[in-house]
């Protein structure tokens, strides 16, 4: 418990720097609870996710960081590893991969290059890894576009 | 002028390498007691890889051999710990960490003794004198548990009975029996005679410090002391006789270690060839 929120307290200050060095992350603790953060990523360019804003919801357990965070989309999004329904991700590095080396940070990178190249083969989405599976391409982004424009940019007029 | 473009280049790579403000990569703090995976020689403090060591045999039914670098997924078999210049302590992925061995004092001490000059007890330990006046017919009772505790020390690992008594029947049987057959050897045959059977004994075991293990051992038969006083005059040569190594800590150490009988271990002995 001590050892998490010391381990926390050092990403929060390590977060307050590198502010500037990626602004496609923006890590946000909970004000009142260091085990629950929000992040804002930018959807990576050149992918049908290119200029939305997702937002991740992180639940640190108390045996961080020998356990991984809990992490989720708030946002929909259609991609292969995301579950449409709950935001649950499917990545490895979040269950089985997981190494105490990673952040919040550097898990909010993991994230964002998933949505880059998703992995159809193990699929949360079943549409959406058919879609690819199947080799349409082109109805896969386009849906995945649909879905950036209705839920992550912001509504005009 | 090849020195001068080098010089800086090794100045740069000598104050990176020393540059300790490097955190732990696992709990982000600065690094205590430093730790190094055996292969990709990765630094964390102690008890963070120790307890993720814990967390990933954890999950697994059996045992694990090795553990994947939380950096590099390098896979180590140990955990390098307690470097301090001149010895360090390992601990092996597959063994319990709450079994492991820890090295008391006395077992240090004697650990640095290996990293020592041989020699620089000759003038007080007579070695020549021992073999000509054949001293070894005496039996040194307390042979058995300095070995224990050498053995210990460089081994690293709390059982070494098997050991320690293979090789105490060897020294037992090589000092006790005068054959007739080597009536007539000279005291230095019959000195290197012995230190080529330890050796060859201890080498499967003690590897690169067999050696000095055989003059270490030749060194406290000669003495003909009882540990509490061969180590008093150890330490007072070697200068590190400082109050920190009272003798009641030694005696604590060595005192009270129940004496086992092994003896059916000679029946398998593979190297009883005479």
């Amino acid at each position: 418990m001590q050892a998490s929120r010391a381990r926390l307290f050092k990403e929060y200050k390590e977060v307050q720097r590198e502010k500037v060095a990626d602004p496609d992350i923006q890590l946000v603790c909970d004000d009142s609870n260091i085990f629950k953060w929000t992040a804002l990523i930018k959807g990576p360019s050149e992918t049908p996710f290119e200029g939305g804003v997702f937002q991740l919801a992180f639940s640190v357990p108390e045996q961080y960081p020998l356990q991984p965070p809990q992490v989720r989309f708030l946002t929909k999004i259609f991609h292969p590893n995301v579950h449409f329904k709950t935001g649950e991700i499917c990545l490895d590095i979040l269950k089985n991969a997981w190494s105490p080396a990673w952040t919040l940070q550097s898990v909010c990178r993991a994230i964002i290059a998933l949505m880059a190249h998703p992995e159809p083969d193990s699929p949360l989405n079943c549409d959406s890894g058919n879609l690819l599976r199947s080799g349409d391409v082109r109805g896969y982004q386009s849906m995945a576009k649909m879905y950036t424009r209705l839920a992550a940019m912001p509504k005009k007029g | 002028m090849e020195f001068q473009s080098t010089a800086p280049m090794e100045e740069k790579t000598s104050s990176s390498s020393s540059d300790d403000t490097n955190p732990c990569p696992i709990c982000l703090g600065p690094i205590i007691q430093p730790s190094y995976l055996d292969k990709c020689f990765h630094k964390f403090c102690y008890n963070c890889i120790v307890q993720w060591t814990k967390v990933v045999s954890g999950k697994h039914s059996c045992t694990l051999s090795s553990i994947k670098c939380p950096l590099c997924k390098t896979e180590s078999s140990s955990i390098i710990h307690g470097l301090d210049g001149h010895y360090f302590q390992r601990h092996y992925v597959d063994r319990d960490f709450q079994d492991s061995f820890i090295l008391s004092k006395a077992h240090k001490y004697r650990l640095q003794c290996y990293y020592t000059e041989p020699g620089f007890l000759d003038d007080i330990f007579n070695v020549k004198r021992y073999w000509k006046l054949r001293k070894y017919l005496q039996a040194n009772q307390w042979l058995e548990v300095w070995l224990k505790r050498e053995l210990q020390a460089l081994i690293q690992e709390k059982d070494v009975d098997i050991i320690m008594h293979h090789l105490l029947g060897l020294i037992n049987s090589f000092c006790s029996r005068n054959e007739p057959r080597y009536q007539t050897e000279t005291p230095e045959l019959k000195r290197e005679r012995f230190s080529r059977r330890i050796l060859d004994a201890a080498k499967p075991f003690l590897s690169a410090r067999a050696d000095r293990f055989v003059l270490e051992l030749e060194l406290f038969l000669v003495s003909g002391l009882n540990i509490e006083a061969y180590d008093s005059v150890y330490l007072q040569r070697l200068g590190w006789n400082e109050p920190v190594m009272p003798s009641v800590a030694i005696k604590e150490d060595l005192g009270l270690k129940p004496v086992i009988p092994y003896l059916y271990i000679f029946e398998y002995d593979p190297d009883d060839g005479d």
